[in-house]
């Protein structure tokens, strides 16, 4: 009896003596590796680094989270932090980073030519890598494209129980009210906001793959997502009754609310050469190719075509408040968002 | 002599758990600190938007969850102890799996299942017509249910006890007096079962009110998934702190009614004189409608999302999914379980010693304070590490070192159920025998104490490496780079609606836990219950 506790007692110790070793060891790994702290999710980005992984011979760790927590992660680990670079979905925490001096200004020439100086930090301490657009899905049998001209009537009674919203945690809602809220006014956004949630109702959603799942059933109207969940909706399942409507367009209107994923390199990083390696990749036409068709994005590059199924970029506009702004906005936006009492 | 000097001079074990316990209770401490000197706007903000909301949510759910166990734990519990029905010997254990299931993955499963569009809705649509809609899993009705199938075996096994250890003769003295069956029911025995009752109540509404998983990928507002969220999509950690303050002091509400109640349902022990009752053996139809509703039960909270599971895992492995990267997952799962669990026992056990050999006020203060953990849902606990860390030693953070005392803080609670009974059943006598033999204390320790305890040690390290290896949110939140573990993935791939992806990872959680559950629950089958947290 007394002889299998003490032999399970063995094995316990033999186990922990293997995990530090293993944890030794991965700690001398991962210093040889370039950290990527990923708010993209990891499904998006991974192809791509793997990709660059085989082509640079650099090897990559990556860290897939939410944006706002690894925001919050790099400014606690401070100078200490394993991460080399910040990949993220929205330029409102991008440019928050840059200004708790968690990234490294850059100066490269590949990235001032390929990239337009609107979708960068002033000093390149971020660079836009894709566009992304806020836009309306609709059920094709449940709804009429001419119903919906603003972003601003989904606040109608008429929606009632019929549309679908992201949860306020995400980065795109908050983006979407800043840009809204630096347009219209407090007032306005508020009692957008306001029809929102009454119309939502239950329909609120942690992720926008979701909500679209949910317009395509027929469980809600219109949804309001980014617009690369629909076309990669309609590229597993072709025949799904949805499709995308770009708001605001009318005269005078405010223009479909654009956000763009960009790179950063943190100011603590030690291996800035391989970063720099990453980003030339990134931001080259083979690598904006990549990037942006993977998610259905609207590559920056102006030379680089976006994927044929999505709408035209010169078809619409985009509005017109700067993303570097969206940081400020966002403070603001989110007491706004809560005092609304959005989920 | 010896005893006496022993007292007057802490030793060094004294020095060790002092340490310990004010370690354990820094991170709660200081989150209520940080709590309670927010800034009034904050306060003002959420008390006027989020905290009224978060709390009907929250209050609401445990209640209906309460209800909803308590049908289905006390009336399976009668069955399984008054009737006689084929394979009653193994439905009684059977209808305790569902604890073996963590409500992240009892939530996706149904989350396809009653899903719209799902299986449940077609057939149901087969029947009804096109219009028919079944109870959406995100409703509030449909977190009830889920959470009430994952959660009611608690009540189930402590009615249970209750009911085998209940003195038949106080039944058969009302029916004697002219009560009618019904009525003795109600008038003696669920009274006398109440306080068994409600501690396994007070034990589910614990568990609600904590969970994550479930309520995360349910999409239902509590308070703890609001702590998550608030950590997650603000830079500001006060309202998050704030919403914990709240969970902390309503779990501590929740547990020291537990407690009492458990204390009380000792005077119920009977001693030996006291007659068991015997089991009924119905007709055929009674049989049949005992065996259908102990079939349907369990077919709904452990059958049916099982055979979902090794479904969709048969599917994934035929696709490809159980790789390096897999086994990488389980590597990590099991390294960071091992850890925490072995570093929980070293910790664990000067502080059990000190409380039962010198069960002073300190050693047994000290004792109480590791037990802090348990007020602490998993976010919070996630929350209290990291903010900590993030103020005193930031270059710790985002180390497993970090995820290690979250994991200690949170389970060590688990390892010291079982270490102290185990202590306290060596009697003292055993190691002055050994003293006055001529062993120093040290090899009294190693050569007779200890290995004396291996077993509880042993127990208690499989418990908390098994805890460990199902946690999600402190996990999600403090995770080092590169160490997803297999809830971690259960999770992701599980929000993200990739059921087959997660399948696997969640398949293996729940074969590792069942023989963990039926250690904990063969530990004290018969007799009275320590509390089962799983």
């Amino acid at each position: 009896m007394a002889s299998s506790p003490r032999a399970l007692l063995a094995v316990m110790c033999f186990l922990g003596a293997l995990s530090i070793f293993q944890l030794t060891a991965l700690a001398a790994f991962a210093a040889d590796k370039l950290v990527v702290y990923s708010g993209r999710a990891e499904r998006l980005i991974k192809p791509v680094l793997d990709e660059f992984q085989s082509k640079s011979g650099i090897q990559i760790e990556l860290l897939s989270s939410g944006t706002t927590e690894l925001v919050n992660r790099l400014q606690a680990e401070g100078d200490n932090t394993p991460a080399d670079v910040f990949l993220t979905n929205d330029a409102g925490s991008l440019e928050h980073a840059r200004e708790l001096k968690l990234l490294r200004p850059m100066n490269m020439r590949e990235v001032e030519r390929a990239i337009p100086s609107q979708f960068r930090a002033s000093d390149n301490s971020w660079i836009g890598l894709s566009g992304r657009f806020w836009i309306v899905v609709y059920n094709t049998t449940l709804a009429k494209p001419d119903q919906i001209k603003s972003l601003l009537d989904l606040s109608q009674p008429q929606w009632k129980d019929k549309i679908a919203i992201p949860n306020s945690g995400s980065e795109y809602l908050q983006a979407g009210v800043s840009v809204i809220k630096a347009t219209f006014g407090d007032e306005r956004t508020k009692q957008f906001l306001e029809g929102l949630k009454a119309n939502a109702g239950t329909q609120v959603y942690q992720k926008s793959s979701q909500i679209v799942e949910a317009v395509a059933k027929g469980q809600v109207a219109v949804g309001i997502v980014n617009h690369y969940y629909i076309y990669r909706h309609l590229a597993a399942q072709p025949t799904a009754p949805i499709a995308a409507l770009m708001p605001d367009q009318q005269p005078g209107g405010m223009g479909a609310i654009m956000n763009v994923s960009g790179i950063g390199v943190t100011r603590a990083s030690k291996h800035v050469d391989s970063a720099k390696l990453l980003i030339e990749f990134l931001v080259a036409q083979a690598g904006q190719k990549l990037f942006a068709d993977l998610d259905k994005e609207y590559p920056l590059h102006p030379d680089v075509k976006a994927d044929p199924a999505l709408v035209d970029r010169h078809a619409f506009r985009a509005a017109l408040v700067p993303l570097a702004r969206l940081a400020e906005l966002r403070e603001p936006t989110l007491t706004l968002i809560e005092q609304v009492g959005l989920r | 002599m010896v005893t006496a000097t022993r007292f007057n001079a802490p030793s060094p074990l004294q020095w060790v758990s002092l340490v310990t316990a004010a370690c354990l209770v820094l991170p709660t401490c200081y989150i209520m600190y940080v709590a309670l000197t927010a800034a009034p706007a904050v306060w003002n903000r959420l008390w006027s938007t989020r905290i009224p909301e978060l709390l009907w949510n929250t209050l609401s759910l445990a209640t209906s969850v309460a209800v909803t166990t308590l049908v289905l734990g006390v009336s399976l519990a009668w069955i399984m102890v008054r009737y006689e029905f084929p394979g009653r010997r193994i439905w009684e254990w059977a209808i305790v799996l569902p604890l073996a299931m963590p409500t992240y993955v009892l939530a996706y499963v149904y989350a396809h299942l009653l899903g719209m569009g799902g299986p449940a809705e077609q057939w149901w649509q087969s029947l009804m017509g096109p219009e028919a809609r079944l109870l959406s899993p995100h409703s509030f009705s449909g977190v009830t249910l889920i959470m009430a199938l994952d959660t009611f075996p608690f009540v189930y096994l402590l009615a249970r006890s209750a009911l085998l250890n209940l003195n038949v003769s106080f039944e058969e003295v009302a029916r004697a007096c002219g009560v009618p069956g019904w009525s003795t029911l109600w008038r003696v025995t669920l009274p006398l079962i109440r306080p068994a009752i409600a501690a396994g109540l007070a034990l589910v509404i614990l568990y609600v009110v904590s969970d994550f998983g479930a309520v995360s990928l349910l999409r239902y507002q509590t308070l703890t998934y609001a702590v998550y969220q608030q950590m997650t999509g603000r830079y500001d950690q006060s309202a998050a702190s704030i919403l914990s303050l709240l969970l902390v002091v309503m779990a501590i509400i929740f547990l020291v009614t537990e407690r009492w109640f458990r204390q009380r349902s000792r005077f119920y022990q009977t001693s030996g004189r006291y007659r068991t009752s015997t089991r009924r053996r119905e007709g055929v139809v009674g049989t049949a409608l005992i065996t259908t509703y102990v079939l349907l039960v369990f077919g709904a909270s452990f059958g049916i999302p099982a055979l979902m599971l090794i479904q969709w895992s048969i599917a994934a492995i035929s696709q490809g999914a159980v790789d390096a990267r897999f086994f990488g997952f389980v590597w990590n799962s099991s390294i960071l379980s091992a850890l925490a669990a072995g570093s929980a026992v070293l910790i664990g056990l000067p502080l059990a010693y000190l409380a039962s050999r010198r069960p002073s006020r300190l050693n047994l203060a000290c004792l109480q304070a590791a037990y802090a953990g348990y007020a602490l849902p998993g976010p919070v606990t996630a929350l209290a590490v990291l903010v900590l860390f993030t103020h005193f030693a930031p270059a710790l953070y985002g180390s497993v070192i970090v995820l290690l005392v979250a994991y200690i803080l949170h389970f060590i609670p688990v390892g010291l159920q079982s270490m102290e009974p185990a202590l306290q059943q060596v009697t003292p006598n055993v190691e002055e025998v050994a003293r006055t033999l001529g062993c120093t204390t040290r090899q009294t320790l190693r050569r007779v104490t200890l290995p004396l305890i291996q077993n509880g040690c042993v127990t208690a390290w499989v418990l908390m490496f098994l805890q460990t290896m199902k946690e999600l949110p402190a996990t999600l939140l403090l995770r080092p780079v590169g160490f997803d573990t297999l809830a971690i993935r259960v999770w992701l791939e599980a929000s993200e609606e990739y059921y087959q992806l997660a399948a696997p990872s969640a398949l293996l959680i729940v074969f590792l836990s069942v023989p963990a559950l039926l250690l904990l629950v063969a530990k004290d089958w018969r007799g009275r219950h320590q509390g089962v947290v799983t």
